[in-house]
């Protein structure tokens, strides 16, 4: 309410509570037309784990469409969330990719860390327009699929 | 300084300013840490195993932590008044205990863009404390105005809980003085001169005729524990942190 959001986001509303009287600030949910979210295990009815320290679920659940790239695609009875994971019924998601370290270069808690050597690359390289080219170039369009991206950045678990 | 019994390596910065803020913190409160957070997260765990042995840690990123539902649960336990004392940076912090998290310069033709104030505007209120620490102490850090408001340190939104607590720094520690509405000197760390902390400051921190005392944060006791079981857990909520304070 004091802060300077108030002055330059114009959407931003107040509304008074009409049972406790005070001024508070309102705003429109956000409502992606597609999300997409990163998950250790899934099966092929749509049902996933995964992490619990982030918002996947909630964002699962507002968005029209959500999209949950796996691990591992497992059998519907191993669809186990482990400690730090929560589970995500199927009706909250729309298809299912199999891509194994499809997060990289961030983590996929318990299964791989980010890649902070490859961030830094990433960071120096969208410096200047010629060299985040250069990097788009070399890590996005010239491998020809995920598991030849996988090759090129040297992926590995752990 | 007189912690060497205990360890050969002399003390670190980093491990003062923990030390200073575990001091802060009182038993029995519920201390939650956010993302990019180690040294309040290395503060609460000594403060619960040294003085506050009742304290409740919601360390963001501790395997230990588990939450059911995902990281809105922190906000909503904030929102439902359940935590005591929650840790804030800024990248400029004024006076008034205001912290900024969005841009310097002109919002519309920004110098820099911030990464943004996520929760820390709600937070800040509906924390009963709240305590920042920074990693530098200069003038661009501590100015006379923000460029922009994020959070304010106190204000009279009838919702609110509290605010500004206290503002540790890798020179001193600073309180907010609930009367004046003004950030004030509270100590110096050892090897520190008050000088110091005034030129590196970019506005008057209300010393006047004040006696400012020198704080020695951490007994020999609290070093050990903290080179113990702290720094045990450290490495495996915050790997990097711990092992550049104390090795690999």
């Amino acid at each position: 309410m004091h802060s300077d959001l108030m002055k330059v986001r114009r959407d931003l509303k107040t509304v008074r509570d009409p049972y406790s009287g005070n001024e508070y600030v309102v705003v429109l949910p956000i409502i992606p037309d597609v999300a997409i979210i990163h998950a250790s295990k899934g099966c092929r009815s749509g049902e996933i784990t995964t992490d619990a320290t982030r918002n996947d679920r909630l964002l699962a659940m507002a968005a029209k469409k959500t999209i949950a790239v796996v691990e591992e695609l497992v059998e519907p009875e191993a669809v186990l969330p482990g400690r730090q994971e929560v589970f995500v019924a199927s009706v909250h998601i729309d298809a299912v990719v199999l891509a194994p370290g499809g997060a990289h270069p961030t983590a996929c808690p318990g299964i791989y860390e980010t890649d902070a050597a490859h961030i830094r690359e990433y960071v120096a390289a969208s410096k200047d327009e010629q060299g985040f080219r250069a990097y788009m170039g070399k890590y996005i369009f010239s491998p020809e699929d995920h598991g030849r991206y996988l090759e090129v950045v040297n992926f590995h678990k752990g | 300084m007189t912690n060497m019994a205990t360890s050969t390596q002399p003390v670190q910065t980093q491990e003062v300013m923990i030390g200073a803020i575990s001091s802060l913190l009182r038993d029995g409160e519920w201390v939650a840490t956010g993302t990019l957070s180690p040294l309040p997260a290395a503060a609460a765990l000594l403060a619960k195993m040294t003085h506050a042995p009742h304290l409740t840690t919601l360390i963001y990123g501790d395997p230990d932590f588990r939450l059911s539902e995902g990281f809105h649960e922190l906000f909503a336990l904030a929102q439902k008044g359940k935590i005591d004392v929650f840790f804030l940076s800024g990248v400029q912090i004024d006076k008034q205990g205001r912290i900024n998290l969005s841009i310097l310069g002109d919002y519309d033709r920004p110098t820099v863009r911030l990464p943004g104030g996520a929760g820390s505007s709600m937070l800040s209120a509906l924390v009963r404390r709240v305590i920042m620490f920074t990693t530098n102490h200069n003038q661009r850090l501590f100015v006379p105005k923000v460029d922009f408001i994020n959070a304010t340190a106190a204000d009279d939104a009838p919702w609110r809980r509290g605010g500004l607590s206290h503002v540790v720094t890798p020179l001193c520690v600073m309180a907010f003085d609930g009367t004046k509405k003004e950030i004030v000197l509270e100590s110096i760390f050892p090897g520190v001169s008050l000088e110091e902390v005034v030129r590196n400051t970019g506005f008057d921190l209300g010393i006047g005729e004040r006696h400012i005392p020198t704080m020695n944060p951490l007994t020999d006791e609290e070093l050990a524990v903290l080179r113990g079981p702290v720094q045990e857990r450290m490495r495996r909520i915050y790997p990097q942190f711990a092992a550049s304070v104390w090795g690999s």
